[in-house]
């Protein structure tokens, strides 16, 4: 099943090649080179997973996610940094990040992650279905 | 000087952490690029072992993104070799010019992450003087954190290195309201080390300027 994922980095350089290199494995990959873009595509799309980049211009990474998760609390985030600090980790954690990856990143690794992330949420998206069901069929009395 | 010996150690020591920070971060994202044009490279080999042709453009691409990174990682490290040399002399000739332009490159990255750019002014004439080139650096320093603390997405702030009345200056210019936060927001840490200086930070004549001036130490 296609991944269908966002890249959200200021380095647009980055951003070209990461994305030529998930499309090449598969994923459908939309990039945005900062957070404000980041977040109005986040919002109208459908996505799998979003990958940040914690450290950009204007809004930072953890503000960001801070954003996503208020707007969408399923969405999964994956954030990349140049170093991890444990300030930052656990921050992202208690933001609600799927997890905190540092650069270079290995994309075998970044590509297992968002495979997580794409799980959690078709689980999430089962179980909200079985709740719609079950609710329909109590609100019948059945 | 004894008592102010301890501040501006540590002053210098955080000034010198922070720039160290910020140029590994930016020496960080430079090898993130290099990591995912090497990992192109590997997926076109393994792609071409699989029979699929080599386009001598991708290939072509990837060794620009390579030089482009190189060059980009060289002018970091030659600006902190710059600046790492700048501790060598407690006393030396500081073309002021030279000086700010350094800085402000140095400070770029923390100054973009507040959507904030800094331009420097070329004088006609070279602005020198004789002092403490780290300690001056360091000066310039808190007068760009102030900027940043200050002047975030409100536009660029101008840096002039200039002589005001035969003095030597360097003129901060920011917005209308610029100088509102100073003295009681400005660095405390920078008190020290402008006494050692000898130099005076006074809020310009108009309420968009601060300015350092610096005395010329050569007869020292």
């Amino acid at each position: 099943m296609t991944e269908k994922i966002l890249l959200i980095d200021d380095e647009t350089d980055f951003l070209e090649i990461m994305s030529e290199r998930m499309s090449a494995r598969n994923m459908q990959v939309t990039t945005a080179s900062s957070a404000r873009d980041g977040l109005k595509i986040a919002i109208e799309g459908n996505f799998d997973a979003v990958v940040l980049d914690l450290r950009m211009p204007e809004m930072d990474g953890l503000e960001t996610l801070r954003i996503l998760k208020e707007k969408n609390p399923d969405l999964e985030v994956i954030l990349l940094t140049g170093h991890a600090t444990v300030k930052d980790s656990v921050e992202a954690i208690k933001l609600g990040a799927l997890d905190l990856l540092e650069k270079p990143a290995d994309l075998d690794t970044l590509t297992e992650k968002i495979k997580d992330a794409q799980t959690k949420k078709m689980v999430l998206v089962e179980k909200k279905n079985e709740q719609a069901i079950r609710d329909i069929i109590a609100s019948k009395g059945w | 000087m004894s008592d102010l010996f301890e501040p501006i150690c540590a002053s210098g020591l955080q000034f010198f952490g922070k720039v160290s920070a910020s140029v590994s971060h930016e020496l960080k994202n430079v090898l993130a690029v290099l990591n995912e044009n090497a990992g192109l490279l590997e997926d076109l080999s393994l792609a071409a072992e699989r029979g699929k042709p080599l386009m001598p453009e991708q290939l072509k691409r990837v060794s620009e993104n390579f030089h482009k990174q190189i060059r980009r990682a060289d002018d970091i490290l030659k600006n902190m070799n710059r600046f790492a040399h700048s501790v060598d002399r407690f006393s030396a000739k500081v073309d002021l010019y030279e000086l700010v332009s350094l800085i402000s490159v140095l400070a770029s990255r923390l100054a973009a992450m507040r959507n904030l750019t800094f331009v420097v002014t070329k004088p006609e004439e070279p602005v020198a003087f004789q002092s403490n080139p780290f300690l001056v650096e360091n000066l310039v320093w808190f007068c760009l954190e102030y900027a940043m603390a200050r002047e975030g997405g409100k536009g660029p702030v101008q840096l002039i290195p200039t002589k005001k009345s035969g003095k030597i200056a360097l003129s901060v210019v920011g917005s209308a309201a610029f100088t509102e936060g100073y003295p009681e927001h400005f660095p405390g840490a920078a008190a020290p080390l402008a006494a050692v200086l000898g130099a005076t930070l006074v809020a310009g004549d108009s309420a968009d300027e601060l300015v350092v001036y610096f005395p010329d130490r050569k007869n020292e």
